[in-house]
């Protein structure tokens, strides 16, 4: 039974941008809104909107009783839970099903499977996904030597128990990594009381690239390709791209069969995406985790694709199959996405919440912007900065940059703080233009010579 | 959007008409339509419509945190004409279903015209079966109930005016 009323228990652009896909494929929308947000984008374009209650997000959007309560109460015969939230909370998909709500996601059981990092890494295993090359005990320094020697240099040492770099050595050679047993050992001992520890290959420069999936919940599952989110500051990305271009072909087709058969191993149901750690010196990828739901940075998927992936999961929540076979999926050319955010990079990315007094943003072919923001909007202070997505496609990594630029260039908007000045100067580093990325990258180069400038 | 008619127009038409006068800052709207008349007011000397017509209180009327009785404002309108300038307007602290009485067939915590003490639980509001009492905030007498008995009530909804002591 196709979708007729679907509850967005989101907010931001990609509340807006359920909305849209919903009202594509005919099906009504409420949108859930804190106090907050009783005047939003979402809110304003849905058929109805409900305050679920103040501004907090643990009294609003974060309460899986209180969302469930109105989505029921309100006719819904569908929830997305966009992503953030209570996206990946197991609770959500089993509160829907016992209301009779379909749940726009995977089974309870898979996402909290997935979200559990050692069932996930057995499930991984199991599936023949690779995995970082790793040791899950060592009882002496002798075996450290040892057991480092099969791994290859550098090794990570970690305390089992561990947890905010205590316990942690990195060792370059066998000698380190007995030392490194020695002193990680008694760290964890002092810091946890416990002086397990287990050791794992260590990556200095690594890219992070994750797979696009989409499961029917019965076993078959179709991958979008690859995207490539190297640039991050602090584990957060801000641009991402597909396809990942410094990616050879023969492992790009080893990462996608990797993601689709580890989804397909658990009967996939809707969106996910498996995320990869690519080794740049050994050429070499393994398997971190499953986000069991849609991501961000999506769009770049869809535009290298022309597919809404979106509107898919909405079918699929409504009972239909995959409309596309693995060899419909065309990908063509090359898209970057910039997550804008209302930050002050000058003041250590402070948080810019404000009412945006003039929005003026780009336009024109191969352009597109994802954002519940317009001039007078208010950003509230008590939730993430993002404000909106700008994604371009072009049919190369080159030209994508080029209409990047423009595009960040033509962006203006006045009243709050925002990142694209550093965008601007992310896609003009010849580190960047070149493809010399790593997930460190923007931290230990473009900011690092910042400040040197600065100073 | 076609079906966008599915859902109360006039009252979300209201409903914005409060929420941007709220935020404008202007003192006085007065606005008429065939046989329609609304007159919002920030300032509470400012007289009320003549006759038994409908009025829509101000923000004045609201002493919590929400500006605007924005989420049924057609109970408002049908119910305000029973109340009076510079009542207080109690309202829902969260989405849930609205209950009067403590279970059912019981008898109502408060009828109009009923008085209360600050802090007497008045209604329950009702969130997968979790049931949360809302108290008075002030001593006063019920002059109306602006919300239904066992329906979904939003965030910031009117529930109840009271006159205070």
């Amino acid at each position: 039974m196709a979708l007729k009323r679907l509850f967005v228990a989101n907010r931001g652009e990609i509340a807006l941008r359920i909305v849209r896909a919903a009202q594509a494929l005919n099906i009504e929308t409420v949108v859930a809104v804190s106090d907050a947000d009783r005047d939003s984008a979402a809110a304003r374009l849905a058929d109805r909107s409900v305050v679920l209650g103040p501004a907090q997000a643990a009294r609003s959007y974060l309460d899986p009783r209180l969302v469930v309560h109105a989505a029921k109460a309100t006719g819904c015969d569908g929830l997305h839970p966009g992503y953030g939230f209570l996206s990946e909370r197991a609770i959500l998909p089993r509160l829907c099903a016992a209301n009779g709500i379909a749940f726009v996601g995977p089974e309870p059981e898979v996402i909290e499977s997935l979200g559990d990092k050692i069932q996930a890494r057995a499930m991984a295993r199991a599936a023949g996904v690779p995995l970082v090359p790793g040791c899950d005990s060592i009882a002496s320094a002798a075996d450290a030597r040892r057991e480092a020697d099969k791994i290859g240099y550098p090794v990570l040492i970690k305390a089992a128990a561990g947890g905010g770099g205590r316990g942690m050595v990195i060792a370059h050679n066998g000698d380190g990594a007995a030392a490194g047993f020695d002193r990680a050992s008694a760290e964890a001992v002092a810091a946890f009381g416990d002086g397990t520890l287990f050791m794992e290959r260590f990556v200095p420069q690594a890219r992070h690239v994750e797979v696009q999936l989409m499961g029917d919940g019965r076993g078959q599952v179709i991958h979008f390709g690859e995207r490539d989110c190297s640039v991050q500051r602090r584990y957060q990305k801000l641009i991402e791209e597909a396809p990942c271009a410094a990616m050879p072909e023969h492992l790009r087709a080893q990462l996608h069969a990797s993601a689709v058969a580890l989804a397909a191993s658990v009967q996939y149901r809707n969106a996910g995406t498996a995320e990869f750690l690519f080794d740049i010196a050994r050429q070499e990828f393994y398997f971190i985790e499953v986000n069991a739901r849609i991501q961000v940075e999506h769009p770049v998927s869809e535009m290298i694709s022309g597919f809404d992936l979106v509107q898919e999961q909405l079918r699929i929540a409504g009972g239909a199959g995959l409309s596309l076979r693995q060899d419909q999926v065309r990908l063509s050319g090359h898209a970057i996405e910039c997550r804008i955010n209302a930050e002050d990079t000058a003041r250590d990315f402070l948080p810019s919440p404000g009412r945006i007094t003039y929005w003026s943003p780009p336009q024109g072919e191969g352009v597109r912007l994802d954002s519940h923001m317009s001039e007078g909007a208010m950003i509230p202070p008590y939730y993430d900065s993002m404000i909106g997505k700008l994604i371009v496609h072009a049919d190369t990594r080159e030209a994508a940059i080029d209409r990047l630029d423009a595009a960040l260039a033509d962006f203006q908007v006045e009243g709050i703080a925002t990142t694209i000045g550093l965008h601007r100067e992310i896609i003009a580093h010849p580190d960047f233009r070149a493809n010399r990325i790593h997930t460190r990258w923007l931290e230990q180069v473009l900011l690092a010579e910042r400040e040197g400038v600065a100073a | 959007m076609t079906h966008k008619s599915s859902i109360d127009q006039p009252v979300d038409q209201l409903r914005i008409l409060i929420e941007e006068f709220t935020r404008s800052g202007i003192a006085t709207l007065h606005v008429r339509s065939g046989d329609f008349e609304l007159l919002l007011s920030n300032d509470s000397g400012t007289p009320s419509l003549a006759s038994g017509r409908p009025v829509a209180n101000g923000p004045v009327a609201a002493p919590a945190t929400i500006p605007a009785p924005a989420a049924a404002p057609a109970a408002v309108v049908q119910a305000v004409s029973a109340v009076p300038d510079g009542a207080v307007i109690l309202t829902a602290p969260n989405l849930g279903t609205f209950y009067r009485a403590p279970k059912p067939g019981a008898a109502a915590y408060v009828e109009i015209g009923g008085r209360v003490a600050q802090g007497d639980e008045i209604c329950l509001i009702e969130v997968m079966k979790l049931f949360t009492g809302v108290r008075a905030e002030v001593a006063g007498t019920i002059v109306a109930v602006l919300a239904e008995d066992g329906a979904m009530v939003e965030a910031g909804q009117p529930l109840f005016a009271l006159v205070a002591d």
